[in-house]
C-alpha cells in the first residue's frame, strides 16, 4: 500500500471518528436545549426572551444530528470507494508488472486488453472518489453553518438571561454550554475539512 | 517460474512451479493448466504473490480471453488467494471450487467470475472435450477438499495430499522416494487428520488408472512412485504431528 492510500484510509476513517464525537456533542446540545426550556417556562416573563430560543437551539441540534447522520452514510461509501481504489490500483500494478514478466512470452499482447481495462477502472474510481470528496465538503459546510448558528444563539442567550433575575445563572450555563458545543463541533468538522481538502476538486 | 509439460495429447498439462524470485517467506507451490485448443483450466492458482509471475508464465501457453476455468481444491491463500487479480484479469471465466468454502472464497475478491461450487461428493467438470473428475478429499486437509482426474492424461492433481517443501532448484519429479519419504511424514503427519478420512481417500484413488500423482507442494510422482506413495501413505498414522 503506498503512502497516498494510507493517508487516504487514514482521512475517511478519521471522518467517522471526528463525527462521532460531534454527533455526542449535538445530542448534548439537545439536552440543554430541553434543559433551558424547564428553566425558561419556571421563569416564566422573566425569562420571555429565551424561551423562543430554547426551541432554536433543540431545532438546530435536531438538524445537526440529521446532517452528521447522512455524511455518516457518505462516509462509509467513501470508505468503500477506497477500498475499491485500493484493489484497483492493486490489480493495475500486478498487471504491469505481468506484461513486464511476459516479456516474449506467445501470448503477451492479450495482456493489453485488461492492463488499460484495470487503468481506466483505476482512474475512474480515482475521478468518483475526488467528486464524492467535494460533495462530502459541501455537507460538512452546512455542519459548520449550524455550528456558527449556535454560537449567534449562544451569545443572545447571554443577553436574555442577564434579564431573567435569580435565573440569570442557570441560564447562563446553558448559554455556555450551547457556545462550548458550538465549538467543538466546529473544531471538529474543521479537522475533517482539512483531511479531505486535499483530495477535492480542483 | 518453471515450467514443466507432463503431458500432451490431444490436450496439454503443464506444471508450473519453483519460482525463484519468490519473496523467501511465503511457501513454494505447484500450479497446473489444462490446455485444450480453445480453453485453459488453472488449478490452484495461488497466491497474491504469485499471481504476476503465475499469469507470465501462463500467457506462454494461452491467451487471457482463453482462461475460462478455474479450480481451487480447498479456501487455503496458498491455493486461491489470487482469485481477486484473477477476477480483474479475467472477463469470462468460472471458478470451481468447494461449495462450503464459498463464502469464505468470496473474501478475496470474486465478482465477475462465476461461482461454481462443487457438491460434497463430486462431479464432473468438462473443459470442451475434455472430461475431469473432481474426486472428494475431505479432511486431506481441509474439512472440504476435492482432487481433479484426468483419465485421459492419467493424472491426479492431488492438492496437499504427497506434498513437501523443497529449495527452487529441487527437481520437479521424485527421483528417490526412500529419499523424499523423510521430506513428507512431518508435513501429512500434521496437516492430515483423520485416519479414516485418508483411507477413504485412498481406497477410492487405487481404483483409478493414475500415471502421475501432482501435488500442490513439492515434486509429483510417477510411474512406480505412485504405487509407493499409496502404499506409505495407507502404513502412515496421521492426525499425530503435535
Amino acid at each position: 500500500m503506498n503512502s497516498q492510500t494510507k493517508s487516504q484510509f487514514i482521512a475517511v476513517a478519521s471522518i467517522t471518528s471526528e463525527l462521532s464525537a460531534v454527533m455526542v456533542v449535538a445530542k448534548e446540545i439537545s439536552l440543554a436545549a430541553a434543559n433551558a426550556k424547564a428553566i425558561a417556562f419556571r421563569a416564566g416573563d422573566k425569562a420571555k426572551g429565551f424561551q423562543p430560543i430554547t426551541d432554536f437551539i433543540n431545532e438546530l441540534a435536531k438538524e445537526t444530528i440529521e446532517l452528521v447522520t447522512n455524511i455518516n452514510v457518505y462516509a462509509l461509501l467513501l470508505y468503500r470507494l477506497t477500498v475499491n481504489e485500493y484493489r484497483r490500483t492493486a490489480a493495475y500494478n500486478r498487471f504491469e508488472q505481468v506484461a513486464k514478466l511476459a516479456n516474449g512470452a506467445h501470448y503477451a499482447n492479450s495482456m493489453q486488453e485488461p492492463i488499460t481495462h484495470a487503468k481506466t477502472m483505476m482512474q475512474d474510481c480515482q475521478r468518483q472518489f475526488k467528486r464524492d470528496v467535494t460533495q462530502l465538503l459541501g455537507q460538512l459546510e452546512a455542519v459548520m453553518h449550524h455550528a456558527r448558528a449556535a454560537r449567534v444563539i449562544a451569545a443572545n442567550s447571554r443577553i436574555e438571561a442577564s434579564q431573567a433575575g435569580e435565573y440569570l445563572q442557570s441560564l447562563q450555563a446553558v448559554a455556555e454550554s450551547v457556545d462550548k458545543a458550538a465549538h467543538t463541533i466546529h473544531d471538529n468538522v474543521q479537522r475533517c475539512r482539512i483531511a479531505l481538502s486535499i483530495y477535492r476538486n480542483s | 517460474m518453471k515450467m514443466t509439460k507432463i503431458y500432451e495429447g490431444a490436450h496439454q498439462w503443464v506444471m508450473f512451479g519453483r519460482d525463484e524470485n519468490k519473496p523467501d517467506n511465503i511457501i513454494d507451490s505447484n500450479q497446473y493448466i489444462v490446455r485444450t485448443a480453445n480453453k485453459c483450466l488453472l488449478l490452484e492458482p495461488g497466491g497474491t504473490e504469485l499471481f504476476a509471475p503465475m499469469m507470465a508464465a501462463v500467457l506462454h501457453h494461452a491467451p487471457v480471453d482463453q482462461i475460462t476455468d478455474l479450480f481451487a481444491s480447498h479456501q487455503d491463500p496458498d491455493v486461491i488467494s489470487s482469485l481477486g487479480l484473477w477476477d480483474q484479469a479475467l472477463s469470462n471465466a468460472k471458478l470451481h471450487a468447494p461449495a462450503l468454502w464459498e463464502g469464505y472464497i468470496r473474501n478475496f475478491g470474486c465478482e465477475s467470475i462465476e461461482y461454481v461450487p462443487i457438491p460434497d461428493n463430486g462431479e464432473t467438470i468438462k473443459i470442451e472435450s475434455v472430461e475431469l473428475q473432481i474426486i472428494p478429499a475431505h479432511y486431506l486437509h481441509s474439512p472440504c477438499n476435492f482432487h481433479v482426474y484426468d483419465p485421459q492424461a492419467k493424472i491426479l492433481m492431488c492438492g496437499s495430499v504427497g506434498s513437501a517443501f523443497e529449495p527452487a532448484n529441487a527437481p520437479v519429479f521424485v527421483e528417490r522416494f526412500d529419499v523424499h519419504v523423510e521430506k513428507m511424514r512431518a508435513y501429512h503427519q500434521r496437516m492430515m487428520p483423520s485416519n479414516q478420512a485418508k483411507r477413504a481417500w485412498i481406497d477410492r484413488v487405487r481404483n483409478l488408472d493414475i500415471d502421475i500423482l501432482a501435488p500442490q507442494h513439492g515434486r509429483m510422482f510417477k510411474g512406480d512412485d505412485v504405487k509407493r506413495f499409496l502404499d506409505w501413505f495407507d502404513s502412515l498414522q496421521v492426525g499425530t504431528g503435535v
